[in-house]
């Protein structure tokens, strides 16, 4: 799914795959934007491809374009007249699932949005890892009074509402995608930090960390090539739980107005249109049908990884 | 291990703690309960000499005054108008306090509180000629800076003290005290008016400090019961916040529920209820304010009766949500009414201290980028207006030939290359490195669907729009310190167009101004500065023209939309007058303001009729009303 989402561009866009016009290949999904007047139409702005497959048809020149199987993009507002969005789902005009209160088409901004956000979420799961299990790794190896003075600070650092926080900053500034994830990686790497402080101390206590240092290993090196090989089926197993952690937190903030600035494709603001508007059931409907799906996966994913790090198969003592 | 055992008794404090706290609210909150009056009919008990008094003008008023008074022009209310029935509004939230100054008194409700408490004068609100409230005639002296008012000596304070001239004298003396810490109020009542003259009883002169057009505006001021706030002392913000302060209009505070309700209680004997302009009006008993928080949940109060209107303004329930039973088995009626009153001047305002927008021909050309006919057409269902500049409903002070710039692709390109840019390979126009996209700022969610439609227009033109929404408070700083490009807001109106705050260079470049587009034209400011001096009506008009055009000329503002009506729905056993409402009027259901409100009455035989056809679930033709008597021509 996320590799697919890679090349959302190709499957879902506004701009054609391939356009074939007097001979010539132009290939518009990537690179700049080619103006109307290049293909002979009559304005200066980008062109409309799917008017231009429409206009190529009936002039019949043997000039022909192929669009995505979703000939929308997530920004564009697809209008009628003396109708008034939203419009329900219609095989016919390719809105697979419709379109939302501004006539932008569901299915493509479902499809960028789980993009942002897986993104968001795996990026947010690297930010947090690496502050968090260093940190606990070295409050469970060297203990004694850093432990105590760490677990101090991530007591109280815990007890600052966390969501609160996020909702004042993002009032005073509005966040952009890295900012919102140092922002939640701020308050979101004390979980980690407490299993990895206790497995640690576990690990330390083993007779080859012994060993090790007996040999006269710097604790650098006791560390990162002994202690943390053996815990990686914790790290690892926790993992996939909070890359779903991390698409719902990003969801509620964008379903509270405090993510990412508009009009940012986002699972939250879709939600947050749905419930708006109970009666375009479409909206609301295909969001959540979309959540379940990823959570489900991930969580799948998740269990699966977990069994496959099954510590009795995989602990290794060097 | 020690540090483990330490921590027990800790966690076991806070459950006590969190016990007591718990266990004093819910005390707490059960003597409330049976406190609910508080405040009500608590008289002012201050001694007799303790009052405050003014000092009496040996000389009299001048002899040579010609004394107006008004009793010709049109009535508005109903004659078939009949008394009785109790109406139910909504409002958000509880106020936060009774006062109408001071702390936290600036809220939605003060509207309802200040709608009792007449003035000296007031605006007929389809002629706009001074009609008498508290004064039954007035003067204006020859200084330009002076009125004289005579008093009805019949008017009464709701505990039936009579209204004296000492208690307009008072108004001052209570709007420049420290103790109401309100500096706005403090700062206005000195530096707007200079003193109150008492001749007797019943006689009085108001001086303003400058001589100045339109002099009623500013000088007819409102009484302020003296025998009810006596000596003012600190603490007068606790003390006062849930008072009910004596008043002279039709309605009285009778009963309230912390958080849930006010009920207001029409005055059978009100002095004022047989004069001219309010006689046949404020015909209802009772009008209870209902606290309902969420639109949503208001709405079906609504469809249950519960509350007797229903703002329907909003494309989306006149539209869609009026597809219910209540109004197609028409119970319920719909009316459009459109007013002719000030327009806020909503839109995009452009900073010209930010490099991009100091080239006019670049102003132009994002006016000329912004589709705004295709965001009233698709998204506001082509109920809303164009509206053609700043300030649209000023009657003659309005320049009806300025035409907002319209979307056009060529003139875009046309001022756009007379800048010197060019289009770049992302089809937005460049010039050395700076690419034309602007940041707009916001402050409601509301806005965002006009606004992402805006944007994807204006990407034709070559334009690329930034949405910024900014939580209202955060929004204003960034407007105030001037860090905005552009910005999507409206503002309050006056009943004269008021040009220096937002356009003159004196409040350019500083924060915490209105001029919020930073504009600095000396041949502005020169036009501005004359129609702030003169005290002629008809070069003010002139002049104020003038100045729209110029504004429109210097192009840093690009006016958006306007919605030159209300619609609201109502029980069908709610009455209007034949025509509705005033040119003036906001709501056809407000039940208090002297100039438009109170103009609705309740027929009991058709509510009876109603509820006999509603129990047998029988059809009434639906109704909808559109009225447009006062509606503007474009």
């Amino acid at each position: 799914m996320i590799f697919a989402s890679l090349f959302a561009e190709v499957l879902v866009n506004k701009r054609a795959i391939i356009v074939n016009y007097e001979g010539k290949y132009y290939f518009p999904t990537y690179g700049d934007m080619i103006p109307g007047t290049t293909f002979g139409l009559d304005y200066k702005y980008e062109t409309n491809y799917r008017q231009l497959s429409v206009f190529f048809e009936t002039e019949g020149d043997g000039n022909w374009i192929l669009m995505p199987p979703v000939p929308y993009d997530a920004y564009e507002n697809d209008l009628k007249e003396d109708q008034f969005p939203p419009f329900p789902p219609s095989m016919q005009e390719k809105h697979y699932l419709g379109t939302d209160t501004v006539g932008r088409d569901i299915f493509s901004r479902l499809i960028y949005g789980f993009r942002i956000a897986i993104f968001f979420s795996l990026l947010l799961l690297g930010f947090n890892y690496v502050v968090g299990v260093s940190i606990g790794c070295a409050m469970g190896y060297w203990g004694g009074k850093f432990d105590l003075i760490f677990q101090r600070i991530i007591e109280i650092w815990s007890n600052v509402p966390f969501l609160y926080m996020i909702i004042i900053i993002s009032s005073i500034m509005v966040p952009n995608f890295l900012m919102l994830i140092v922002i939640m990686a701020f308050f979101g790497w004390i979980g980690i930090t407490w299993t990895m402080r206790t497995v640690t101390y576990k690990e330390k206590a083993r007779e080859y960390t012994l060993a090790a240092k007996a040999l006269g290993a710097s604790d650098f090196r006791i560390i990162f090539k002994h202690i943390l090989p053996n815990t990686i089926a914790i790290i690892v197993t926790f993992a996939p739980f909070a890359v779903s952690g991390g698409v719902v937190a990003l969801t509620s903030l964008d379903y509270l107005g405090f993510g990412l600035p508009p009009p940012t494709p986002s699972w939250g603001e879709l939600l947050q249109q749905g419930w708006a508007n109970l009666d375009a059931w479409w909206i609301g409907g295909s969001v959540i049908l979309a959540m379940i799906i990823t959570l489900m996966a991930v969580t799948f994913v998740g269990e699966a990884i977990r069994e496959a790090f099954d510590p009795k198969m995989h602990t290794t003592y060097e | 291990m020690s540090v483990r055992l330490d921590k027990k008794p800790f966690v076991l404090n806070i459950t006590i703690t969190v016990t007591i706290i718990f266990s004093a609210l819910f005390i707490y909150s059960c003597g409330d309960e049976k406190k609910k009056t508080i405040g009500i009919a608590e008289a002012g008990t201050i001694a007799k000499d303790e009052i405050f008094k003014a000092e009496i003008s040996k000389d009299g008023p001048p002899k040579d005054l010609r004394w107006l008074t008004n009793n010709s022009d049109p009535l508005y209310a109903s004659p078939e108008a009949k008394k009785g029935g109790t109406f139910r509004n909504a409002i958000k939230s509880f106020p936060l306090t009774f006062r109408t100054i001071g702390p936290d008194s600036n809220t939605e409700f003060r509207s309802a509180i200040l709608g009792n408490q007449l003035s000296l004068t007031g605006l007929h609100p389809n002629t706009m000629n001074i009609v008498p409230e508290i004064a039954t005639h007035w003067a204006f002296g020859k200084d330009k800076k002076t009125m004289y008012f005579k008093l009805n000596p019949s008017a009464r304070w709701s505990d039936g003290e009579p209204v004296t001239a000492h208690d307009f004298a008072y108004t001052l003396e209570f709007m420049r005290s420290k103790h109401i810490v309100a500096p706005w109020y403090n700062d206005y009542y000195t530096k707007e008016i200079d003193k109150v003259v008492v001749y007797d009883d019943y006689t009085l002169a108001v001086k303003g400090t400058k001589a100045q057009p339109d002099l009623h505006l500013k000088i007819t001021i409102g009484p302020t019961p003296r025998h009810f706030y006596g000596q003012l002392e600190e603490g007068f913000v606790r003390r006062y916040n849930w008072k009910v302060v004596p008043n002279t209009g039709p309605y009285q505070i009778s009963d309230i529920k912390k958080g849930k309700f006010v009920k207001f209680k029409r005055k059978r004997d009100w002095w004022a209820k047989d004069l001219q302009y309010f006689k046949n009006r404020y015909n209802v008993n009772n009008v209870i304010f209902t606290v309902v928080r969420d639109d949503n949940i208001e709405w079906e109060y609504f469809k249950k009766a519960k509350i007797d209107v229903f703002d329907m303004t909003p494309p989306k329930y006149w539209h869609v949500k009026s597809r219910t039973p209540v109004i197609e088995n028409g119970y319920v009626y719909r009316i459009w009414f459109y007013n002719d009153t000030r327009r806020s001047p909503f839109g995009l305002y452009l900073n010209q201290d930010k490099e991009i927008f100091k080239d006019i021909n670049v102003r132009y050309a994002f006016a000329h980028a912004m589709n705004i006919q295709k965001v009233i057409e698709n998204v506001l269902r082509n109920d809303y207006f164009r509206l053609e500049h700043g300030f649209v409903g000023y009657g003659p002070y309005s320049n009806d030939h300025i035409k907002a710039r319209r979307f056009d692709l060529d003139k875009v390109d046309y001022y756009m290359k007379k800048a010197g840019w060019k289009r770049g390979p992302d089809g937005v126009w460049a010039k050395n490195g700076r690419r034309f996209s602007v940041e707009i700022l916001y402050g409601s969610e509301q806005h965002t669907p006009k606004l992402v439609v805006l944007k994807e227009e204006a990407r034709k033109a070559g334009v690329e729009l930034e949405l910024q929404k900014l939580d209202p408070s955060t929004w204003y700083t960034k407007i105030s310190e001037s860090k905005h490009e552009a910005v999507m807001m409206g503002f309050g109106t006056s009943l004269r167009p008021s040009y220096w705050q937002s356009f003159h260079s004196d409040n350019a470049h500083k924060p915490r101004t209105n001029n919020v587009t930073n504009t600095a034209d000396p041949e502005l400011d020169k036009m501005i500065e004359a129609f702030r001096n003169s005290l002629d009506e008809q070069e003010r008009i002139d002049l104020s023209l003038k100045i729209q055009e110029k504004v429109h000329e210097i192009g840093s503002f690009v006016p958006t939309s306007m919605v030159p009506y209300i619609r609201q729905a109502y029980w069908r056993w709610w009455r209007l007058p034949e025509i509705p409402g005033t040119q003036e009027s906001k709501s056809l259901f407000g039940s208090f303001d002297s100039a438009t409100g109170g103009l609705f009455w309740y027929d009991k035989q058709l509510h009876e009729e109603t509820k006999k056809v509603m129990k047998k679930k029988d059809k009434l033709p639906p109704v909808t009303i559109i009225e447009e008597t006062f509606k503007m021509t474009f």
